[in-house]
């Protein structure tokens, strides 16, 4: 597997983990029973993302890397929605979609 | 219908729809501006930690280094006021409210290169910028909240 093809894989690992972190991290402000286990299960997971997005950085630029973590928009969305029951209404997802575009756009000439 | 009558039928919906929507707290008005002011610097300086690692491929002396440098230091410092804001942000909206709305750090950290870096603005890029705040503004439409999850909040 080439360093580019490693690069992409981590970044996209990164963008599901941070998707599970963030909501563990609103599971602990919703008042629910054993907050602080959410809270710390969270915790670990942005950590263990933040040192994969690290390592990533060495195999990518920061552009390719920031358009591909992007699609965290698209995996946390999916992820209130469906674990959190939030209201993700039509006009929510034109935004997100129309964000996820724009990010590609703006990256995609770094 | 006549057309002073639609226009009365237009002024109607349009108070039901305004009290409907739940206020907006400057609380989390605040927290989102800082997120994408702390998550821009963010970006800016962990890449330039990074790109001061040695790159021999040694995790032990990748750890020593991160532990030497100011730069991973104010990182650290960063990443944890970023954490502790971020969880106040989360108790005023809905996640997938408040996350799309911190992407307005592309558009910050994109003038900031072109204004401080003096990096070439590309159309493509403005019409990046355009598409994102755009999808923004489409955001700040909904509510911020789920209603069940305030109630049980």
């Amino acid at each position: 597997m080439g360093q580019t093809a490693i690069g992409v894989l981590l970044v996209v690992i990164c963008t599901l983990l941070e998707g599970v972190g963030q909501v563990f991290l609103k599971k602990s402000v919703l008042g629910v029973v054993h907050w602080y286990l959410w809270l710390s299960f969270g915790s670990v997971i942005m950590v263990l993302q933040a040192a994969i997005y690290t390592k990533a950085l060495l195999f990518l630029d920061v552009g390719a890397a920031y358009a591909i973590s992007s699609l965290n928009l698209i995996s946390t969305t999916l992820m209130s929605r469906c674990l959190l029951g939030e209201n993700v209404t039509r006009v929510r997802w034109v935004g997100v979609c129309l964000i996820f575009i724009g990010v590609g756009l703006v990256v995609a000439r770094t | 219908m006549s057309p002073a009558v639609l226009f009365k039928t237009e002024i109607v919906i349009r108070n039901n729809c305004m009290s409907v929507r739940k206020k907006f707290p400057i609380r989390l008005a605040a927290g989102l501006l800082l997120a994408i002011v702390i998550d821009t610097a963010l970006q800016l300086v962990w890449k330039t930690a990074v790109l001061s690692l040695p790159n021999d491929g040694s995790p032990w002396l990748n750890v020593q280094a991160i532990l030497h440098n100011p730069l991973f230091i104010f990182v650290i410092f960063l990443m944890a006021w970023q954490f502790f804001n971020w969880l106040m942000v989360l108790g005023d909206a809905d996640l997938s409210y408040a996350q799309p709305v911190t992407s307005l750090s592309y558009v910050s950290v994109f003038f900031l290169s072109v204004l401080y870096l003096k990096e070439a603005a590309d159309p493509i890029q403005i019409t990046g910028i355009i598409f994102v705040v755009a999808g923004v503004w489409f955001i700040s439409q909904t509510d911020h909240v789920t209603q069940s999850q305030e109630r049980e909040a």
